[in-house]
């Protein structure tokens, strides 16, 4: 056993976060590669050699960026937030990457949207399976939105000091609704058309600006072509960039408070958790 | 070997004293019981578990989509309007407020109140405690709302039909996805 290996088997019985192997002898093969030239080169990092070399690890890497270093317990498990903010994320992911194929072959204009669709469902390679994957996505993001809500009040996790990450959070559930409304109307089949029509004449209940509001989601005094691609335009560009501006702050709040140590009753038990990283 | 020490033990060795009795410790330091306060590495702990999760997550979307295919109805027509006429099942109580109440309440007030309120809940409810036990009046408060919120949305969704009456979901189905 070399200097280096002994080295890391210490500094793994010493280690912070409870994984004692003490009696690790071979390092394992993917340690065995990092140590090549050719691994170096992926990972970037240096043999990680004690804890503080694991940590500057996690802080090396460019995908791991939007977690913490360290989070408490307690909020690692499944009974603290049920990952619904995880279940909510990744179905956004797979609405996305779905999302993107179904534009290659959609055009929002009346005469070739519902077309297109139809040309989706039986021509296209996967092009059913691929609309069906979007469809309940969003559905299930929806109800994942709302249950994450749900779950950080049960919590108390919304309050003093993540107080404003609540806030954002409501936008983003905002912003989830307004991306599964103007998704809605794409297949321009009647289930959409009037789905938007219903949906839509609640802006025109609005005092004074009412008209004025629901003319300009619209494009006209009722559902037509502007309005498919009004809606287009904010379900493939203007709401997914707004949505991932403001998911992208919420999370980063949210690391930077994860290492905020709050006893039951609200009352922080040090000053060590002030600053997240 | 006759002399024995203070606590009965024998000394270790001749010509050496004990001088104190420490209670027993490992040499590597404390050992304590994990606390649910204690830090734990993202890497792995908390990795993953994510890992675990998108993946159950990714095959729930993909088996679904293999079974259920999604709606697609005749092409749009402004001159046939169904009946019933649905909004999205996530407007479901919206739309179900609406046939009560005049639609600036329903269609207007209701709304904005529950998103402004909903963003300004974490200023109402400034009490610090986080155990259920000590808050039971706002857990109240949001689970009635909510389940309010819910029923509204089955009705809405489930148990209405032609010209928004109330029918059995078992009886006719009129809900959309």
């Amino acid at each position: 056993m070399d200097l280096k290996d002994r080295v890391e088997d210490e500094g793994n019985a010493a280690g912070t976060d409870g994984s004692f192997d003490p009696g690790r002898a071979d390092p394992g093969a993917l340690a065995r590669f990092r140590r090549t030239e050719f691994g170096r080169s992926i990972f970037r990092t240096p043999g990680r050699l004690t804890p503080r070399d694991r940590a500057a690890g996690h802080w090396a890497n460019f995908f791991l960026h939007i977690y913490p270093v360290k989070m408490r317990r307690a909020e690692a498990g499944f009974r603290y937030s049920w990952y619904l903010g995880v279940i909510s994320t990744v179905l956004l992911g797979s609405l996305v990457v779905s999302g993107i194929y179904l534009m290659f072959f959609y055009v929002p204009t009346p005469n070739q949207a519902y077309v297109n669709i139809q040309t989706l469902q039986v021509d296209v390679r996967f092009g059913q399976y691929i609309r069906n994957v979007h469809r309940w996505s969003a559905h299930l993001m929806v109800l994942a939105v709302a249950a994450h809500m749900a779950r950080v009040f049960y919590r108390g996790a919304h309050k003093k000091p993540r107080q404003f990450n609540w806030v954002i959070g409501v936008v983003l559930l905002v912003l989830t609704l307004l991306l599964s409304f103007t998704g809605y109307l794409l297949p321009w089949d009647q289930l959409a058309f009037w789905a938007v029509t219903v949906g839509s004449e609640m802006a025109g209940y609005v005092p004074f600006v009412g008209n004025e509001v629901r003319e300009t989601l619209l494009g006209g005094s009722s559902v037509g072509a502007p309005t498919l691609l009004r809606f287009y335009v904010l379900h493939v560009v203007v709401l997914p960039l707004l949505l991932g501006v403001v998911l992208m702050i919420h999370l980063w709040r949210w690391r930077k408070d994860s290492m905020l140590d709050l006893d039951p009753s609200g009352r922080a038990n040090d000053s060590k958790g002030d600053d997240g990283d | 070997m006759t002399e024995t020490n203070i606590d009965g033990s024998t000394p270790v060795e001749d010509n050496r004293r004990v001088l104190g009795i420490v209670p027993g410790k490992p040499v590597a330091g404390d050992r304590k019981e994990p606390d649910r306060q204690d830090l734990v590495m993202v890497w792995p702990h908390v990795l993953v578990r994510h890992a675990v999760v998108a993946m159950a997550v990714v095959v729930v979307v993909l088996l679904a989509s293999v079974f259920f295919d999604a709606p697609l109805r005749a092409v749009a027509n402004p001159t046939l309007t169904p009946n019933p006429e649905k909004a999205p099942w996530y407007f479901a109580a919206l739309q179900e407020l609406l046939s009560h109440f005049h639609p600036l309440v329903a269609g207007v007030l209701i709304p904005a109140a529950v998103i402004v309120g909903l963003g300004a809940l974490p200023y109402i409810d400034t009490n610090p405690t986080r155990r259920p036990r000590d808050r039971k009046v706002a857990v109240l408060a949001f689970t009635m709302v909510m389940v309010l919120w819910i029923a509204l949305t089955i009705i809405g969704f489930a148990f209405r039909g032609p010209n928004w009456e109330w029918v059995w979901p078992w009886v006719e189905w009129h809900g959309e996805l």
